[in-house]
């Protein structure tokens, strides 16, 4: 009885001033309000997925029954998958490099402390435009564009790459520390000279880790642009499992596993060396 | 003989204070003046520095520094800035180039664009090493600047502005957050350039006993308007 008076007052104070419950309203009381918020929040998310827990139930052997099919792997055609691997990672670093090179001029275009607001404003949209297309779609529109292959990869992978290392190359832009080009603006400096001599040393470490998280990253998302036969491991995962040959299609996918823990390790190293200069 | 004239300084409005950061500064800095900036936060005390390089866009006045108007940032004069060397609180340094390479970026507005794209001659570089050694710093030399202590850092931000040949350098608030050997060590440098090179030295200073032993005057900001200027000496004994 206590509590629901409690909530019923709580429930009133929300209604009448929500601001002052906010700002002025008791910690836990906050708190409390944030939980339910969340709840909320999660609960409108859940009931808009419609999970029917019976059908999971039910599918459940066949999920069990297609893990099954999948093993062993069929290691005879361990030379195409590393073919194919070969081939994403030299999708991934040309997508990669094509990428970090067209999202430079849309990072300094887009960073605060160097853009002009109108230019900040068109860059910013650019950014969005490209991120807000999937990468499945890339493929598609290079794929009809170039034919099937990796050069429709690797181009979707460019542009995909855009939306993300514009924003952190923007964002290590923005990070660079103003007294500092300040100190060099006084001392006479030319704008190129102050790109050259304060920008560059300060966004470079910061920019080649970004680099490498995203080859990293292509890596995995050329696996998925091979599906709509735009090249590299994708492509050759994508016909094993459409011609049911299951074991074929774990070991792409063990490949790809070593391959990709392998370079994960690799450039968390070289992200943590970076950083330390 | 007069270096600095400020007339009927007036910068426009700042929106948290509801009015302008400085509002009628009259003041002239002679040749070889030692003087310390004081004054509670929010004062103008580091906005006067500032526009005394002509960062500071102003609503009206007149700043005049050895005999040239500064004007606000797009018509700056690059001729009398570098007649004006800056210090920062914590250095402004670039804290991923070394120590050298920071000194010699005060170089960079004596030379264009095109002859520091693939470094610096060897006689800057030589002239560089020589003022980290003058302030013992030769062993630091090549060392990154993120590695070097506080007041490292801040004797390679004197180099750097040393090495522009300045005739007048400001500092704003150079001994902040420094302890007090390297704080005693960045006030010795620069009364040792008053004293022995005759330059002038306007620094920000929080400290009224730091004020009274280094400045020969002292100017106590309130509200954007300079409530005292005069000799430093027995400053906290003024105040009271």
């Amino acid at each position: 009885m206590k509590t629901a008076a409690i909530l019923s007052k709580l429930w009133q104070s929300i209604i009448r001033h929500p601001q002052a419950v906010i700002q002025n309203g008791q910690p836990w009381i906050n708190r409390l309000l944030i939980l339910v918020a969340v709840i909320l929040i999660y609960g409108w998310a859940w009931q808009g997925l419609q999970v029917d827990l019976e059908l999971l139930k039910t599918s459940w052997p066949y999920i069990v029954d297609f893990i099954r099919r999948l093993w062993p792997p069929n290691l005879e055609v361990l030379d195409v998958a590393i073919k194919a691997l070969i081939e994403t990672i030299q999708m991934s670093l040309w997508g990669t490099t094509i990428g970090a090179v067209l999202s430079l001029p849309i990072a300094v275009a887009s960073a605060s402390n160097l853009a002009p607001p109108w230019l900040r404003l068109s860059a910013n949209f650019v950014q969005n435009v490209v991120r807000s297309v999937p990468s499945i779609v890339l493929g598609l529109l290079f794929v009809a564009a170039t034919g099937l292959g990796a050069p429709a990869g690797t181009l979707a992978l460019g542009i995909y790459t855009i939306g993300y290392l514009a924003k952190f190359y923007q964002e290590a832009i923005e990070s660079v520390d103003p007294r500092s080009l300040e100190s060099l603006q006084i001392s006479g400096a030319s704008w190129l000279q102050i790109a050259q001599y304060g920008i560059l040393p300060q966004v470079l470490p910061l920019g080649l880790g970004y680099t490498l998280y995203m080859f990293e990253y292509n890596i995995r998302a050329a696996s998925v642009l091979g599906v709509v036969g735009a090249g590299g491991i994708g492509f050759e995962l994508a016909s094993y499992i459409r011609s049911f040959e299951y074991p074929k299609a774990t070991t792409m996918m063990l490949v790809l596993l070593v391959v990709v823990t392998a370079i994960d390790g690799l450039s968390s190293k070289l992200r943590d060396r970076l950083e330390d200069s | 003989m007069m270096t600095i004239e400020l007339q009927n300084l007036e910068t426009q409005t700042f929106s948290s204070l509801n009015r302008p950061i400085l509002q009628g500064i009259n003041c002239q800095i002679g040749r070889g003046e030692f003087v310390a900036l004081l004054g509670l936060n929010g004062a103008g005390k580091s906005t006067l520095l500032r526009s005394l390089l002509g960062l500071v866009p102003l609503r009206q006045g007149e700043i005049r520094i050895n005999g040239t108007t500064i004007h606000a940032p797009k018509n700056g004069s690059k001729t009398s800035r570098r007649d004006v060397g800056m210090l920062f609180q914590g250095g402004g340094l670039i804290r991923q180039l070394s120590a050298l390479e920071n000194v010699l970026c005060g170089r960079l507005g004596a030379m264009s664009t095109w002859q520091t794209l693939w470094g610096f001659p060897k006689s800057d570089r030589r002239l560089a090493l020589d003022l980290l050694t003058r302030l013992g710093l030769k062993d630091q030399a090549y060392q990154k600047t993120s590695l070097l202590s506080g007041g490292q850092q801040q004797r390679v931000a004197i180099a750097r502005a040393l090495i522009q040949s300045p005739q007048i350098l400001l500092a704003d608030e150079p001994i902040a957050a420094l302890d007090a050997i390297a704080a005693k060590q960045v006030m010795e440098i620069l009364s040792a350039l008053h004293r022995e090179q005759g330059m002038t030295i306007i620094t920000v200073l929080h400290d009224l006993a730091i004020a009274a032993s280094y400045a020969q005057r002292a100017i106590i900001l309130d509200g954007g308007k300079i409530v005292y200027d005069g000799k430093s000496q027995n400053l906290p004994a003024t105040l009271a």
